[in-house]
């Protein structure tokens, strides 16, 4: 407990790791090889996942804290000092030692300088146990709270209208200069409307704005001006709908309040007793990440339903933000099986969900994924189907049976016989999808965001391929 | 309003700008009163071209067929494989090994994981089949691709076209066993190479080279590359039907000839070096000097025979240093030896010259050689990382189980300086090494040093022992 106490960075990370000494907080506790590890659920969308090298107390988390060792890492080695929690005996997951083929060895100089940038006071274990100040409710601060809450509600509905009202000026702006005009001129015309709109606390349609730069430079130059109208198109669609919100079904409403920038938070969701829930087995098929102007990272967890065609959505996405400058991907590797609830957003087309509840500790499994007996092209009418019901409909999952990648000098294609349908694969796959072109059909899933299609996963006679 | 429309009249309006080209008056009936005509527009626009279906190109690339008899990695060694080549700290060691255990064994890597492993397969591509040949190769224009075969594939009839390095090994082989057939297929295509080939080939003759090479080798004396004719030279002075060879006259000059012995008189012979070659660059202007010299003009020019020539080197170490370098230039390992029991330390004076290529020496020759230059050392071998990650390079083989047998009686790592073990890849480099029968030895070694260090060198015996042993290769 000792050695605990000298790595915790602070008074405050003890704390916080004893609330978290409960063997319900931790789905999985294995241990092996002179290694402990185990996955928390936090306040992210995917678990934490946590490893401690028992030799020398080397630790490693995805979570985003910027302490080292975070409360999850320090309370791992506190169960397991004190024995509090069973810890399964179990061979090393790959998550494991993947960091652990890049684990840095222990340098003594980097403990010297965090030993001296650390506060003369150590740390203890047994201050822990001393309840906060204040931590009992005041049902009079509530009340204040809650009133302050509604007035700043209100005035952000203000804000966001009068930042709208901006936006449309803009946009009419634009459509006086042309979009052939407008795409010589985006990132600097963008800039200055989305600053309006963060203003605004419209932030949802400025990440948009900020983002439709980096998106044309990403197609080729003649695709450019019509790829503005529908991006343009798209966001005065999400200003109007937002406007004339109390006009339209329910959920489409709720996602044109999502898709200006009001945000549900997880605690929210899980008290929604609307909010769709799904209790299955679920796949991880891709984890996304990308870096945003914002200096945070959105790290996309995809997960397919394991069996079930009953109406319930068939497929998930957990989104994570994380400081830019920490892991580029989630806790979940590609492949691994997770037993849990899902909570789904409200939305026309529910994917975005978060974890309700975990009834497991993710596992990698071979088994295929269950995917329906569809085409490309079908599975592509599915799409149009979704878009039609939510007109700014973002990234779909699309299915595809007995499809072909074919290539055009360096682009590659996913191609359809039937319906001759072949969509164009993102230009980061240019290389790491091109053995697929010599393997004949192939069965899968991946990413169509309308312009470019993101191949996550494919079951081919070379056995799985799945994006790295 | 239909597509047809939208597209061609509200389209060319929305891309030139309203100002310039207005929308048609006609199309803009706002639904609220309090929006703006041209912006429903845009978004209607917006909305239709998102539901048109993206085009396919005129036509598809056909790909290759690529013919790899090869098997391909067993399943469950791919994570672990993939894992390892792209360790932030891994070190060439590793990879040099396995694209070694994939030659051997004649195994290749998954087509899928080409691409995560791609500087390997571009720096080995050679040792991992044709299908990996192919990937490395395809961003090069066609003209500049090789057929891809398999060494074992090769034949008189197609050994022209695969990649130079199988050229000259096959030619070597061929060499070996038939002198003259071998010297007939580089003559058959000697017109059409260029003069790095017509270099690498011409060392090929080096093998078995006779009096029935002289008449091909003379007609080199004209060759366009200076390096060839050079070459071609220095053979006909060691077949002593060439002119002088410049080389050795020089050589010549700064050895001087004594006699020594009171009862029987020894010839002595000693090297004078220049007095401008400090101490240190002692071996590499030894390795300059005498590199175009052979063991038998020199013999010859003081009318010795071999073994009088390493007798007479015997109390001179720079000497000795270059009769071990020409013995190991001509792959003669049995005068090596020889030389070796009178220069204990050669190891280090041959890496102290630079030497930086066993030349054409066959996997067990290299073995060969470096027995002979480590065995001198016995319990004794030297704990200077840069000895052992030369000898690696330079062998590009597991070490003989004699070597690494004594590397692990007397736990070598364990004598490394705790202050080196840190800043130099030892534990790869000798986990590189180790041939299979010592492995578990090794592991058991491994497990006192801190895990940081292990889980490369760990791994990279795990695969190889899986490459050896799985029997799930497909």
């Amino acid at each position: 407990m000792e050695r605990i106490e000298a790595l915790a960075p602070d008074q405050s990370s003890l704390a916080s790791a004893r609330k978290l000494l409960k063997a319900s907080s931790w789905p999985t506790l294995a241990e092996g090889e002179g290694l402990i590890w185990g996955e928390c659920q936090g306040s992210g969308a995917t678990p934490y996942r946590v490893a401690v090298t028992e030799a020398d107390a080397g630790y490693k988390c995805t979570c985003p804290s910027r302490k080292f060792p975070c409360k999850h890492a320090l309370a791992l080695m506190w169960m397991r000092a004190d024995r509090s929690a069973a810890f399964a005996p179990a061979s090393v997951p790959d998550w494991v030692k993947d960091w652990l083929s890049r684990r840095r060895g222990t340098s003594t100089g980097a403990s010297k300088a965090e030993d001296e940038a650390r506060p003369k006071t150590r740390p203890s274990i047994r201050l822990t146990g001393i309840p906060e100040a204040g931590a009992d409710a005041d049902p009079k601060a509530e009340q204040r709270a809650a009133a302050a809450r509604e007035r700043n509600r209100l005035e952000r509905e203000a804000a966001v209208l009068a930042g709208l009202d901006d936006l449309d000026t803009w946009l009419s702006d634009q459509v006086q200069h042309g979009m052939a005009n407008f795409v010589a001129q985006t990132a600097q015309v963008c800039r200055t409307i989305a600053q309006r709109l963060v203003d605004a606390k419209a932030s949802g349609l400025a990440g948009r704005l900020d983002a439709l730069s980096a998106r044309l430079f990403t197609l080729p130059g003649p695709a450019r001006p019509s790829s503005a109208i529908r991006e343009l198109g798209q966001i005065y669609l999400i200003s109007r709908a937002y406007r004339r919100a109390s006009e339209l079904p329910e959920l489409l409403a709720a996602d044109a309040r999502q898709a200006v920038g009001w945000s549900v938070t997880r605690e929210a969701l899980l008290g929604d007793p609307e909010a769709v829930r799904v209790d299955a087995k679920w796949r991880v098929f891709a984890v996304l990440s990308e870096a945003q102007p914002d200096r945070l990272r959105r790290v996309e967890t995809w997960l397919w339903r394991q069996g079930g065609a009953d109406g319930l959505p068939q497929c998930a996405v957990l989104i994570d933000f994380v400081p830019i400058s920490g892991a580029a991907v989630g806790g979940y590797l590609v492949g691994d099986q997770v037993d849990a609830e899902l909570r789904f957003y409200r939305s026309t087309i529910p994917l975005r969900a978060q974890i309700a509840r975990l009834k497991t500790g993710a596992a990698q499994t071979k088994e295929p994924l269950a995917l329906p007996n569809e085409t490309l092209g079908a599975s592509y009418a599915m799409y149009e189907r979704a878009l039609a019901e939510l007109p700014w409909l973002g990234t779909f999952p699309v299915t595809f049976r007995s499809a072909s990648v074919r290539r055009n000098a360096e682009q590659l294609y996913l191609h359809d016989d039937e319906s001759e349908l072949s969509l164009s694969l993102h230009t980061s796959q240019t290389s790491d999808a091109l053995p697929l072109a010599s393997v004949g059909r192939i069965d899968g899933i991946g990413l169509w965001n309308g312009y470019e299609f993101t191949l996550a996963w494919a079951e081919t006679q070379l056995g799985r391929w799945v994006r790295s | 309003m239909n597509w047809a429309t939208l597209h061609a009249r509200v389209q060319p309006s929305l891309l030139a700008g309203t100002s310039r080209h207005p929308l048609p008056g006609d199309s803009i009936r706002t639904a609220d009163p309090g929006s703006d005509g041209a912006l429903e527009m845009l978004s209607l626009m917006g909305q239709a071209l998102r539901f048109e279906r993206p085009s396919p190109p005129d036509s598809f690339t056909v790909e290759p067929e690529i013919s790899d008899d090869r098997k391909i990695l067993a399943d469950g060694l791919r994570r672990p494989l993939v894992r390892l080549l792209t360790a932030k700290s891994a070190t060439e060691h590793p990879a040099r090994a396995l694209a070694r255990a994939f030659d051997r064994l004649r195994l290749r890597p998954h087509p899928f994981d080409l691409p995560l492993i791609d500087a390997f397969v571009r720096s080995n591509a050679e040792k991992l089949g044709p299908t990996a040949q192919h990937w490395a190769d395809r961003q090069k224009p066609e003209a500049e691709t090789q057929s891809y075969f398999d060494p074992e594939l090769l034949d008189e009839s197609n050994w022209a076209q695969a990649r130079l390095s199988r050229r000259v090994a096959y030619l070597d082989q061929r060499r070996r066993d038939d002198a003259d057939t071998a010297r007939a297929l580089v003559e058959s295509t000697w017109a059409q190479e260029d003069a790095d080939t017509r270099f690498r080939l011409l060392h090929v003759l080096q093998t078995r080279l006779s009096m029935a090479d002289q008449p091909f080798l003379s007609t080199l004396e004209k060759d366009r590359a200076p390096r060839v004719r050079a070459l071609a030279a220095k053979f006909l002075a060691r077949l002593g039907a060439g002119g002088e060879n410049p080389a050795l006259r020089a050589c010549m000059e700064r050895i001087k000839q004594s006699q020594s012995g009171l009862l029987r008189k020894r010839p002595v012979l000693q090297l004078e070096l220049p007095a401008n070659v400090k101490d240190q660059a002692v071996s590499r202007w030894i390795l300059q000097a005498f590199t175009d010299v052979s063991f038998g003009e020199l013999g010859g020019a003081f009318q010795f025979t071999e073994k009088e020539l390493i007798e007479a080197s015997a109390k001179d170490e720079p000497l000795l240093l270059a009769l071990a370098l020409m013995a190991t230039s001509e792959r003669r390992l049995d005068l090596l030896e020889l030389v070796v029991a009178h220069l204990p330390n050669a190891w280090e004076r041959t890496f102290e010259s630079g030497l930086d290529t066993l030349g054409s020496m066959t996997e067990s020759e290299r073995q060969r050689c470096e027995e002979i230059i480590v065995h001198p050392y016995r319990k004794d071998l030297p704990t200077i990382y840069s000895l052992w990650d030369w000898l690696h390079r330079i062998t590009d083989a597991e070490a003989p189980p004699s070597v690494m047998s004594i590397a692990v009686k007397t736990k070598l790592l364990a004598k490394v300086p705790e202050r080196e073990r840190g800043a130099a890849p030892w534990l790869e480099v000798i986990a590189a090494l180790c041939p299979a029968p010592q492995r578990q030895e090794l592991r058991e070694q491994l497990v006192e040093f801190d895990q940081s260090q292990t889980v490369i060198p760990l791994a990279l015996l795990d695969i190889l022992d899986g490459m050896e042993n799985d029997t799930t290769h497909v």
